[in-house]
């Protein structure tokens, strides 16, 4: 039977170390519940977009901008890997890296020039060690990413497009589907392949108004300017569900741990009890094989 | 006699509430709006948003986007708004002599430079 007093204090241990995921664990909530928020409220923006770029098309307009083509021969592509800052967040940031890897290997066998960029700690260290460089490193994004940083990337990004320095944009993040399931997946922001979301753009499409609109100075111009805002909505979209599944992911894993530290707890007191009841045993014999002998 | 003015950002719904008059700074001069207008999109440049409200005027700082007028709501999509008062008049002129400083040897990197540079003059004359 192992030592009570070595126990007790494993125990002890234990039970702080549960303290502290607990307390992650609703932080973990609080910061999920806030970023949840600006999620929602992002998408009152995007539906906005939608709704005009589905009024443009209405207006007859052929939908037809730069950013939207497919170039023929693609010579460099960029892949942003959106990753979190912080561990502890169960399988988070592994999955994403087991998303973005293959996808960075078949790139780089089909196009000349492959640049990753990553954000996030985890996500750049991670890299580094399977042996890949990141050109661009983005460190200041964490529960809450603010739409300038993001503005500032995707115009950079846009920049880059426009002037021919890379034909491909792919974006690795979580998405975040409900608070049951996350997944990591591939998206190509560059070119944009749609506008519109296409599960928005029936939404949108289905109420009719029949108003008349008008264009200020012309639909074109409209157009120019809805296509890059868009790309940029879509990436900061994309950095918010990141964000949303990344504290979801680390919700779900202190949740985890806590509950497993409770069951070890339970597990070790058992253990300690019966050891110390059997070490009292021992001595309350010795005791009476003592006065025995005297007695005899 | 108001109508409603929403200014959305992609981080939260900036603004809502009733104003007499709206003011939009539009991608080629100011559009005025009140009750009444006839449904229209416009584009915005970079410039004030001009509020008459009941509880007096107010005016924020707009960085390009659109604007959409139907039955007497007006939504403005944009960036960026900030209120003019918390506009920085040193800033804003940095950031105008950075944008004049941008390499402009092709066409792509000339446009570039042009919305850059007017962005900074919009945001150096709000600041005033």
């Amino acid at each position: 039977m192992a030592n009570a007093r070595a126990l007790d204090k494993r125990r002890k241990s234990i039970r702080n170390i549960r303290k502290i995921t607990r307390t992650m664990e609703l932080i973990a909530t609080a910061r999920y519940k806030k970023a949840m928020d600006r999620a929602a409220a992002a998408t009152a923006y995007t539906e906005q977009i939608t709704k005009i770029v589905s009024r443009l098309a209405d207006a007859g307009l052929d939908v037809q901008h730069p950013l939207l083509e497919q170039r023929e021969k693609i010579n460099t592509t960029r892949v942003l890997v959106l990753a979190s800052n912080r561990g502890l967040c169960g399988g988070y940031n592994a999955s994403i890296l087991r998303t973005a890897l293959p996808r960075i290997k078949s790139l780089r066998e089909s196009i000349p020039n492959v640049i990753i960029d990553a954000s996030g700690k985890r996500g750049v260290n991670g890299l580094k060690f399977r042996g890949i460089d990141t050109e661009q490193q983005f460190l200041q994004f964490e529960d809450q990413p603010a739409y300038d940083d993001v503005e500032k990337i995707a115009e950079g990004y846009l920049a880059e497009y426009i002037t021919g320095k890379i034909d491909r944009l792919d974006v690795v993040y979580t998405k975040f589907i409900s608070t049951s399931k996350q997944e990591a997946v591939i998206e190509t922001l560059l070119p944009l392949g749609s506008l519109a979301d296409e599960s928005d753009s029936e939404s949108a499409g289905s109420d009719d108004t029949n108003a008349e609109y008008e264009f200020l100075p012309s639909a074109e111009s409209i157009l120019e300017e809805v296509v890059p805002t868009s790309f940029k909505v879509k990436l900061f979209k994309c950095f918010l569900d990141a964000a949303v599944s990344e504290q979801v992911a680390r919700m779900i894993a202190m949740k985890g741990a806590t509950e497993s530290a409770g069951d070890m707890i339970k597990q070790l007191s058992m253990t300690y009890n019966r050891a110390r009841q059997s070490q009292i045993t021992g001595e309350i014999m010795e005791i009476i094989g003592g006065v025995e002998a005297l007695e005899g | 006699m108001s109508i409603r003015c929403v200014v959305v950002t992609p981080e939260r719904t900036e603004l809502d509430r009733e104003a007499d008059f709206v003011a939009l700074p539009m991608f080629d001069g100011e559009l005025g709006v009140q009750r009444g207008r006839a449904p229209m999109i416009g584009r915005l440049g970079y410039g004030v948003l001009r509020l008459q409200t009941v509880s007096g005027p107010e005016r924020y700082f707009v960085d390009g986007g659109f604007a959409q007028v139907e039955d007497d709501v007006v939504n403005v999509l944009t960036g960026r708004a900030i209120p003019v008062d918390l506009l920085d008049n040193d800033e804003a002129t940095k950031t105008l002599a950075e944008a004049l400083d941008m390499p402009s040897s092709t066409p792509e990197q000339a446009q570039i430079k042009d919305a850059a540079v007017r962005r900074a003059r919009g945001q150096l004359r709000a600041s005033r």
